[in-house]
């Protein structure tokens, strides 16, 4: 590399952002390189701390992966101040996954006021399971669900509650099989990355919370996770949880998962009965190596994790997804 | 080479930050100014903080400082809970093996925020 631009050598690295390639210099970060070529670009510390410089990207160099989650991680998000390539770096861009088009295969009620919803998409969805796509209502409005299936399980599992009064979640629980249903995904931070074959995972989630537990866990035993797996699904009562059967036999047939049911009131000897933060914390022993993931209501996943946090678990190795209720 | 190299860096910051916020939210004296705030926001902000206190930012403005902590004041933040943040900073540091001297220096560059955060 004998090329020079001003006082500085190339250093051999690009950068492919759409149709623009730059070549970066020696030494040059990604974030330097953007904004010599004159793009704006969010940043603040410019020492890989405050985040505000991530992008995405193709294999990004591991060094500017430091300090983020493991799920970012996998999904190649990058420290931009941080990053200095070598080879092509092809940055991936912000837009929108496109609205595809679905088909409702069931609609089985599993509880009073949920219903396991299976829809088939006419072009296969990307995502990995426990993230949510949006639900595409013919007004418009649009809602979040998270997805409990497998890929290769081809259809795409969603536990929908039934919101008083709630306008997508009223239409999709009176669906037919055969109706259309357009969805847009996937998205969020909440999936299995199967960094560490015999880590400790930890999955607490309160009513349908569980979909994207059932879908992480499903895919930590695909993947051969072999460390212990805790489940611990929560509810008011025991006839809020659902699905228990099935669990139940998910973990007979594998022998690191424990399966948990948990309720904060009318305990018969199938379930716990306690603060869903309390019982999570006495089963799972010790939790400074343990990943937790926490879903549901958001106000009960806060709960959670701040729970589990001052019990020991490290603010990077908890993955949270709380849902936000809209009302019609 | 400055305390955040010595102490090993950005993962040196991730136990910090996790041990420091552990001691916030556990004392009475300033834990419910924490109640209401996202985790995950508030965790990269302190790490930032403690980055900034050990000499592993290049440069800082107290204006985010100021606008973050302007909705505390009205319940009562003042000069005690900023004590409160100094002790365990202190202690904090020491439990990754920082001597006295980087203490009192790290205590220095946190008390030269104290104005930002008070809104002063």
């Amino acid at each position: 590399m004998s090329e020079q631009v001003g006082e500085r050598r190339l250093s051999g690295a690009t950068l492919r952002n759409g149709e623009h390639e730059i070549a970066l210099l020696e030494g040059e970060t990604v974030l330097e390189g953007l904004e010599r070529a004159g793009l704006d670009v969010a940043s603040g510390c410019r020492a890989g701390t405050c985040c505000k410089c991530m992008l995405q990207a193709e294999d990004p160099p591991p060094d500017s992966q430091r300090g983020l989650r493991p799920t970012l991680r996998a999904q190649g998000y990058f420290l931009a101040c941080q990053a200095r390539p070598e080879g092509t770096l092809s940055l991936r861009g912000a837009e929108a996954p496109p609205v595809i088009d679905a088909v409702v295969e069931s609609v089985e009620k599993v509880a009073p006021d949920v219903a396991r919803i299976l829809l088939r998409p006419a072009t296969p969805l990307s995502f990995r399971p426990g993230q949510y796509l949006d639900v595409v209502h013919p007004s418009g409005a649009s809602r979040s669900y998270s997805i409990a299936s497998l890929p290769a399980d081809g259809v795409l599992e969603l536990h929908v509650r039934r919101v008083p009064d709630g306008l997508v979640s009223g239409w999709l629980h009176e669906l037919a099989a055969g109706a259309p249903v357009p969805v847009r995904g996937a998205f969020g931070q909440c999936f299995h990355v199967s960094d560490d074959a015999n880590k400790k995972l930890l999955l607490v989630g309160a009513g349908t919370g569980l979909a994207p537990l059932l879908g992480i866990a499903r895919d930590a035993l695909d993947q051969g996770h072999a460390g212990p797996i805790d489940l611990v699904h929560g509810g008011l009562t025991p006839e809020r949880l659902y699905l228990r059967e099935e669990l139940d036999e998910l973990a007979a047939r594998w022998s690191q998962l424990r399966v948990h049911h948990c309720v904060l009131k009318e305990a018969t000897k199938r379930e716990h009965e306690g603060r869903l933060d309390e019982v999570a914390i006495r089963l799972a022993g010790t939790l400074s190596s343990t990943r937790a993931f926490l879903c549901g209501d958001a106000e009960i996943v806060r709960v959670l994790q701040r729970s589990l946090f001052l019990a020991g678990i490290p603010s990077g190795e908890i993955l949270a997804d709380p849902f936000l209720t809209l009302r019609a | 080479m400055s305390l955040y190299e010595r102490l090993g860096g950005e993962p040196a910051m991730q136990s910090a930050v996790d041990n420091f916020y552990r001691r916030m939210l556990t004392d009475d004296r300033v834990s419910s100014f924490f109640d209401d705030v996202d985790m995950d926001g508030q965790i990269a902000k302190q790490k930032a903080f403690l980055t900034f206190v050990t000499g592993g930012l290049a440069e800082y403005t107290g204006k985010d400082m100021r606008a973050a902590h302007a909705p505390l004041l009205e319940r009562g933040l003042a000069d005690e809970h900023v004590d409160v943040v100094v002790e365990h900073l202190g202690a904090t540091l020491a439990d990754l093996g920082a001597d006295p001297k980087d203490i009192g220096e790290v205590a220095a560059l946190a008390e030269s925020v104290r104005g930002d955060v008070l809104g002063r």
